[in-house]
């Protein structure tokens, strides 16, 4: 085996961040094959792949969406190559129907490891959802780390337990790991070569009999919980004391700290295999202890593990955490909250320099600093003609949309009207179009980005072409997958040598919809024209419309000098204040000293969108 | 030193404030000390307020520092750096931070009114041991280095002394994370030798 240094310094420590860390104990491990859809908080683990994929030479892709990155992953499993799968926590929504087939089926020789990047309060995310529950509802092992150099040793371990095994292995990561930086131990990098078998392994389906796969499936788990008995990446308690806490995920630092901040001595027991948790380690540590606490992020997902075993072995134990309610089920953990959860049992030491001076009448001074369209976004655009459209048709439209950039929508005036899923836009549209049948007046409008028209438009948009339902989809078209910073996706502009495009205008066409209409969206009144003559035609209508990530292009090039100005002295000032107001362009803002609007030369990117909304052709290029 | 010592940076999406959290953390591991950052992305793109929380210490941390448990709070926009001190700030707190604002969207619009910055800064004293103020526009704009805010910061974090993290050290990591450039480190010596706050 030859060695290739990549990493700067060998056998020394590097800062990284978990995602940074889960790469490379992934190129440590042995992975030849990793699949991924984008999602935020789990981006960077795939673009590290990617960007040591030639010293590595592993197959790094960004699939079209979850489900087909997840069997693509078991795919190459199945021929033999170690494989790996990266996504967001509603990214393995999308991929469970294959997940909960899988596990009876099996992975192959190379064994499959998935990482799914939780995100408790939502950051960036529509929901707080706990995935381990996937865990539990596919019978598969579970791994949580704790800390960056957890995140690069855990990969290992759960490959090897899936290549023993043949069940896919599941590691579950938050926001706070997977976006923490801190000292990871680097070594160089190890060269493999991987030799995919020819033919696949015998039995890949769980027919006629699931049911004796099932039990098979849980055969295996009572073998992995004897292996997660003394497991190495646990922290079992030194000595036993009357009191316990159990922690999980980043929530193990956490309770570390907290336990500084208090009197009294306690153990704990930081446990990364969170399921199943062997019966054997909740035996001991009920038989120990006098009362446990579990602080765990979302859900009471490894209390309720204890509490099972409690209740089956009579004991005396008090458990506590999230069902007795000392620790919440929503929204991030911190030591604070660890420290609130203890206040009726334990005694916080005395520490004057440390305590907080609320000042609350300050509160009253901060006002809130909203997520927007950058300055130049096209999406701005789209939705003002909406806006205006809605006017036009005298308030009776609705819009559904959908996830991506374009998602801040729900902030502009409110104009797009609801996120769910991706792809959701245009599939619940297909229910509210169909309303027609039952007099419904109103228009039917959704929207969907480039990235989401691949990855979950599709069969919604053959189901509206074939119900025949009146209803225009506008697809925002910015050639880039924009919110998680700009990776490749069928459609886009960029593409690896060895890919080849597929063009949304093709597949639009080929399901044939009434109209199909091509349009840019920099100059908003033929926009807005376009849109409203549309939207009123009947039938099935597809705006494909050519948009601009000025994040994209401020990468690519630097922007002139400022040419937009504003003319003071046709400005209506306060009896207009429509590219203020209703506009929004956060590079327009109001002068109090003219009592005009005001162009920020700084944040301007000269796109000239506002030139044509100012009715008195104010708004100027020079 | 306070172990562990606990600095926040709080500011707008776009000023650099994940990269200020990457050289403090470069800084102190040039210090043989074990640094820890949590931050947020996602809205770091798009305007929104963005913290990046600096954990020092001879230990492996979690990433968010508790309440009151902060020693300096470098504020790259003032409101910012008030919502931060509200969260995290206690008596010990030391507040660097720049008085140029930068008003969210609300404001172009009147929805909301920005906050006078003086109101901003009386509060600030009112929570924390010490406030030190800096009118960045004034000292940047002549080198031509508003977007050297963070390292200006930095530097006078640096020249007050009340960090464990040397100035040689800061030096360092910004060339090991920015690499040469004249800007940033004329902006760390004006940071250095401002004491007008
Ligand atoms: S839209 Fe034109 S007239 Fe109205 S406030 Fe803006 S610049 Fe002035
Ligand atoms: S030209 Fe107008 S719309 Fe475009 S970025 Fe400048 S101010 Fe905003």
């Amino acid at each position: 085996m030859s060695s290739v240094t990549m990493d700067e310094s060998p056998n020394s420590e590097e800062i990284m961040s978990g995602n940074v860390a889960f790469a490379k104990g992934a190129i440590h491990a042995g992975v030849g094959f990793c699949t991924s859809y984008p999602g935020t908080p789990s981006t960077e683990i795939t673009e590290t792949l990617l960007q040591y994929r030639n010293e590595t030479g592993m197959i790094v892709e960004w699939s079209v969406n979850e489900k087909v990155a997840l069997e693509s992953a078991a795919g190459a499993s199945w021929m033999g190559i170690p494989s790996l799968c990266v996504m967001k926590s509603l990214g393995l929504n999308v991929a469970a129907d294959f997940l909960l087939n899988l596990n009876l089926s099996g992975v192959g020789e190379g064994g499959l490891v998935i990482i799914v990047c939780d995100d408790p309060k939502g950051h960036s995310s529509s929901n707080e959802q706990d995935s381990r529950f996937y865990a539990k509802a596919a019978q598969i092992p579970l791994f949580e780390p704790s800390t960056p150099q957890q995140a690069k040793d855990v990969v290992a371990h759960a490959l090897e337990l899936s290549q023993i095994f043949r069940v896919p292995v599941l590691i579950r990561s938050t926001t706070r790991l997977s976006h923490s930086g801190a000292l990871v131990s680097s070594s160089p990098f190890s060269s493999h070569l991987w030799v995919p078998s020819q033919n696949l392994p015998s039995g890949l389906y769980n027919v006629p009999n699931p049911e004796k796969q099932h039990r098979e499936l849980m055969e295996k788990l009572e073998l992995i919980q004897d292996k997660f008995d003394n497991h190495i990446m646990n922290s079992p308690p030194k000595e036993w004391k009357d009191i316990l806490f159990v922690a999980t995920g980043v929530c193990q630092k956490y309770v570390e700290e907290a336990m500084k901040y208090i009197e009294e001595d306690v153990s704990f027991f930081g446990i990364v295999t969170t399921y199943p948790v062997p019966h054997k380690l909740i035996h001991e540590c009920l038989k120990h202890s006098k009362r446990i606490f579990f602080f765990e992020e979302n859900d009471a997902f490894v209390e309720d593990q204890f509490r099972i075993v409690a209740s089956l072995e009579n004991s005396p134990c008090i458990l506590d955490g999230k069902h007795s309610g000392l620790v919440p089920f929503s929204g991030e953990m911190n030591v604070d909250l660890v420290l609130e959860a203890l206040r009726d049992f334990m005694t916080p030491k005395k520490e004057a320099e440390y305590e907080a001076v609320p000042v609350l009448d300050s509160r009253s001074l901060l006002i809130p600093r909203p997520l927007t369209f950058c300055a130049g976004c096209t999406h701005r655009n789209v939705y003002y003609a909406l806006q205006r459209v809605r006017k036009r048709l005298k308030g009776k439209l609705v819009v559904t949309g959908d996830i991506g950039c374009y998602s801040l929508g729900v902030f502009y005036h409110n104009s797009m009207e609801t996120m769910q899923s991706m792809g959701s836009g245009i599939g619940t549209a297909n229910g509210i179009a169909r309303l027609a049948d039952f007099a419904l007046d109103s228009k039917v409008v959704s929207l969907a980005g480039d990235s989401t028209f691949f990855h979950a438009c599709i069969p919604a948009l053959i189901n509206a072409r074939h119900k025949n339902v009146d209803l225009t989809f506008l697809i925002l078209d910015n050639s880039t997958t924009a919110m998680t910073g700009f990776q490749s996706h069928p459609g886009a502009a960029e593409q690896d040598e060895s890919d080849r495009i597929v063009e949304i205008e093709d597949i639009v066409r080929s399901i044939g919809p009434d109209s199909f209409i091509r349009i840019g969206a920099t100059d908003v009144v033929d926009l807005t024209d376009v849109m409203h003559a549309t939207i009123k035609q009947p039938g099935l209508k597809v705006m494909l419309i050519d948009s601009i990530c000025r994040l994209e292009r401020k990468r690519k090039q630097q922007p002139q000098e400022g040419s937009i100005r504003i003319e003071t002295s046709l400005c209506q000032g306060e009896s207009c204040r429509l590219c203020v107001s209703e506009y929004g362009c956060p590079a327009i803002t109001w002068s109090s000293d003219s009592e005009t609007a005001e162009i920020l030369d700084h944040l301007c990117v000269q796109c000239g969108s506002c030139i044509a909304i100012c009715p008195q052709r104010a708004i100027q290029e020079e | 030193m306070q172990n562990p010592f606990n600095i926040l940076i709080a500011g707008v999406g776009g000023q650099g404030n994940v990269t200020s959290g990457k050289i403090l953390a470069t800084a102190a591991q040039r210090e043989g000390l074990r640094p820890v950052i949590g931050e947020t992305f996602g809205a770091s793109r798009r305007g929104g307020t963005v913290y990046t929380h600096v954990r020092i210490g001879d230990t492996d941390l979690g990433p968010l520092i508790p309440v009151g448990r902060l020693h300096v709070l470098l504020g790259l926009e003032p409101m910012e750096t008030l919502r931060a001190s509200l969260e995290f700030a206690g008596r010990n707190t030391i507040v660097i931070m720049s008085s140029v604002s930068i008003p969210p969207i609300g404001v172009h619009a009147r929805t909301d009114e920005y906050p006078p910055v003086e109101s901003i800064i009386s509060s600030l004293e009112k929570m924390c041991a010490r406030v030190h103020t800096v009118d960045s526009d004034s000292i940047l704009r002549p080198i031509n280095a508003i977007r050297s805010l963070n390292i200006l910061l930095i530097g006078i974090m640096a020249g007050l002394g009340i960090s464990p993290l040397g100035i040689e050290s800061l030096r360092l990591a910004m060339l090991d994370i920015l690499g040469p450039s004249d800007k940033n480190l004329q902006a760390f010596e004006l940071g250095l030798s401002d004491n007008t706050g």
